[in-house]
């Protein structure tokens, strides 16, 4: 790579303006707060990259298939909660993690098969299932926060090696997940069935199954996560992840990953998460309110997506 | 002609190099109506996009109603009254049938408040001029059928007191019935001393409601006559006149014995087209002819099983008849879709992958990127495809490259049978060279192959059976040998 080749790629890729990004509040953070490169805050911030990047990783498939899923905040919650009941009225806490895991593949193969058969648009179809799933995990409960505190827990609160083991979860799920969309025939058939649908269909490729299996990857990542922030607090809050799918597509747009579909890295995603997860400990460290952390992560998404914009236009004139 | 409405003298146009009009003169007065004729290409498109201000000319003048004008915009030619109606129509189907009929001009006054029912009456009033009072002008555009949409766009024009109205195939998707009825309204127009100009494919309504034929050819006037004067042989003769412009290629003769890969008995799906009969045969290349809306896209389609069969069968050695394109391309088929833009290409992804993804879809879940680049590489040699790269997304590529990648898609599924819809469409002369020579190479090697074209040349100089479709159904079935212009002609015109 050539110096003219790495200005181009930072000038033309958003994954490299958010990498920048990156980097300044890293080392912003790293003067303005003595307790921001401690091993504890650290390992916190990588606990909360991990949730919305794993999360993230199955959204960006299905946006990069031309579809959304805003079913993912309250599919978190559903499996949090089924998680801690079935591993609590078992007894079996391997029983938790595929109940947890299990009800959000669920969900999200309905959403699929609902998008696909019935042709229900993706945003209506994950805006019902977004209400359903919240509203059962509420139901089920009782509205009550279920205790959940046995092993399956620990893939939410324990450390292995000084790291988080929700952490070495996203390492390895961003491997299998990047591997996945690069060197798999369905992989890139989910690049094609989001850049031109009715091309890939003549071309051969099954577009219903291919959406299918998106949303079905995207509830199950869904639902881990929900096992994760459960496990995580020691606590199956009906109300977990609540507006969580903001986060979520928020870090695949930052990604990289274009709205209209059939463009996108997983790698750009694991970024935006990561450069979410790090503002959002930046107001924690900095002590400012909890409400500048919001508008800050909004503008941070216009500012990327418009600077990306900006620069798409003057290669194409 | 001495009391000319619009009197053009010498238009011509071109589109970078390729010129479109050679100096086209054309007359037509008030009251008279005067059907445009050509093949597709023959510049009848551009010619009246030049009339209604959609498309600047390079040369000529234009006299409107004894005054030279120029028209910079369809605007300033709406206001003249020229109203072109294409033939996909543009009412807003969420609209009101009044409301798009006064579309720009609610006639509000002061307040900028629309009187409903001085518009609803208004509008009954346009309506019942062009005898359609049957329709309530409350109701969304939508909601309206094709023909009654069509009557609607007329009464829009006489809204906008049209002197001149351009119909373009303005019966393509209507029944009989309903064409008869538009030209019960064309002929009421004509009495009122509009002009008409009727581009029509359909011989038969040319010589049902047209005072004069002009029929271009190349962008030329070849004939111009009173309609009297003309015959159906004349005007397919001045439209095919032209100089052959395909070397006659040698057509390799098919064994009487080699072995059929595909057998269609009475095939036909809901309405569109059928029923088809035919046997193709290994090393076969099977050219159907059509005219627009024949019927040819939706014969490829339910061969490929992406359209539902509702009569017939299909037979296959291997037993194996595709219910959808997947199923196809896995038994060995392979469609290059009409519509490049829309149907063929992955804008964003590269030509590697472009032309890998059907070949990908039977074989295994691990791909092997390096085979694929070489894949590529082998094919941009074969069919010359201009690009920087394996990489390059093929949305920066020209028209014509582009259709070879989607060609070199077909090719690397290594199918047994391949259907080209229009493989020549909008590419330039030497792709359509390459494209053809590769076509006859690879049925001289045993693949069969099916195409579709609306260029009769093409069909005639490439096909070793010709199969003609019109309105649907198969009028003609032969072996292209002393088949002529005028043979494929007569049979898509034909009243099946």
């Amino acid at each position: 790579m050539t110096a003219a080749n790495v200005v181009r790629f930072v000038r033309t890729r958003r994954e490299a303006t958010v990498l920048a990004m990156l980097v300044l509040v890293f080392l912003g953070l790293t003067f303005a707060s003595e307790f921001f490169l401690t091993g504890r805050n650290l390992s916190n911030v990588a606990r909360q990259i991990s949730v919305v990047g794993i999360v993230a990783l199955g959204q960006a498939l299905v946006i990069i298939a031309g579809g959304i899923d805003l079913s993912v905040g309250s599919v978190i919650g559903l499996s949090a909660v089924t998680g801690a009941i079935v591993s609590a009225t078992t007894g079996m806490p391997s029983l938790g993690i595929a109940g947890a895991i299990g009800i959000g593949m669920a969900i999200g193969f309905a959403n699929g098969v609902l998008i696909t058969k019935l042709r229900i648009n993706p945003f209506i179809t994950t805006l019902g299932t977004l209400s359903i799933a919240r509203g059962a995990a509420l139901l089920i409960t009782n509205g009550n926060p279920q205790r959940f505190d046995n092993w399956a827990a620990f893939l939410g609160y324990g450390k292995i090696g000084g790291l988080p083991v929700q952490f070495i979860l996203l390492v390895a799920l961003t491997i299998i997940v990047w591997l996945f969309a690069t060197r798999t025939r369905w992989g890139r058939n989910v690049y094609a069935v989001g850049d031109n649908a009715r091309a890939a269909r003549l071309a051969g490729i099954d577009v219903a199954r291919t959406r299918i299996l998106v949303f079905t990857v995207s509830g199950s990542l869904a639902g881990l996560g929900g096992l994760l922030l459960g496990g995580m607090l020691t606590n199956a809050n009906p109300n977990l992840g609540l507006g969580y799918e903001l986060d979520v597509i928020a870090a695949v747009i930052l990604g990289g990953v274009a709205l209209s579909g059939g463009r996108g890295s997983i790698g750009g995603v694991v970024i935006g998460a990561a450069l979410i997860g790090l503002l959002r400990n930046a107001f924690v460290l900095l002590n400012v309110s909890g409400y500048w952390q919001t508008i800050t992560i909004g503008l941070v998404v216009i500012l990327a997506v418009g600077a990306d914009s900006l620069n798409r236009r003057s290669e194409e004139d | 002609m001495t009391d000319c409405l619009l009197s053009a003298r010498g238009i011509a146009k071109s589109f970078d190099q390729n010129r479109v009009l050679h100096g086209v003169d054309f007359d037509i007065s008030a009251g008279q109506v005067v059907a445009l004729l050509g093949e597709n290409g023959a510049g009848k498109s551009t010619f009246v996009n030049i009339l209604s201000g959609a498309l600047p000319r390079d040369g000529g003048t234009i006299v409107w109603s004894g005054a030279e004008t120029v028209f910079r915009d369809t605007r300033s030619a709406l206001d003249a009254g020229i109203i072109h109606i294409h033939q996909e129509l543009s009412l807003i189907s969420s609209l009101s049938v009044m409301e798009n009929l006064f579309i720009g001009d609610y006639m509000t006054g002061k307040s900028g408040i629309i009187d409903r029912k001085a518009l609803a009456a208004k509008a009954r009033e346009l309506l019942a001029r062009v005898g359609a009072a049957h329709i309530d002008p409350r109701v969304e555009a939508g909601s309206l059928s094709t023909a009654e949409q069509q009557i609607v766009e007329i009464a829009k024009a006489l809204a906008r007191n049209a002197r001149l109205l351009i119909l373009d195939e303005p019966t393509a998707s209507l029944t009989p019935h309903e064409a008869e009825a538009l030209f019960a309204i064309v002929r009421d127009l004509r009495a009122h001393g509009v002009a008409i100009i009727f581009i029509s494919h359909r011989f038969d309504e040319v010589f049902a409601i047209s005072d004069r034929v002009v029929v271009l050819r190349d962008g030329r006037v070849v004939g111009d006559r009173p309609v009297a004067e003309t015959t159906r042989a004349g005007i397919i003769a001045d439209m095919t006149g032209r100089a052959f412009t395909f070397d006659a290629l040698d057509k390799p003769a098919i064994a009487a014995d080699a072995p059929i890969r595909l057998k269609a008995e009475a095939i036909a799906d809901k309405g569109r087209v059928g029923p088809v009969s035919f046997a193709l045969r290994e090393g076969e290349i099977l050219g159907i002819f059509g005219l627009v809306g024949a019927g040819r896209t939706e014969l490829l389609e339910l061969l490929c099983g992406i359209r539902p069969l509702a009569a017939g069968t299909i037979v296959r050695p291997d037993g194996i008849v595709p219910t959808n394109s997947t199923e196809a391309w896995q038994s060995g088929l392979a469609l290059l879709p009409e519509g490049r833009k829309t149907n063929g290409i992955l804008p964003s992804l590269s030509l590697a992958e472009n032309v890998a993804v059907a070949k990908r879809q039977k074989s295994g879940g691990i791909l092997d990127l390096g085979v694929e680049k070489s894949l590529f590489a082998r094919f941009r040699d074969a069919l010359g495809i201009v690009s920087e790269g394996p990489e390059q997304p093929i949305r920066r590529l020209s028209g014509g490259n582009q259709q070879k990648v989607i060609f070199a898609r077909c090719l690397a599924s290594e199918p047994e049978i391949l259907f080209l819809d229009e493989p020549t469409h909008g590419v330039d002369v030497r792709t359509k060279a390459d494209i053809y020579k590769q076509i006859q190479d690879l049925a001289k090697k045993g693949m069969s192959v099916i195409f579709v074209s609306s260029e009769l040349p093409e069909v005639l100089a490439l096909a070793s059976t010709v199969m003609v479709l019109s309105r649907g159904r198969q009028t003609l079935l032969a072996p292209n040998q002393g088949l002529t212009e005028n043979d494929v002609l007569t049979a898509a015109f034909a009243q099946a």
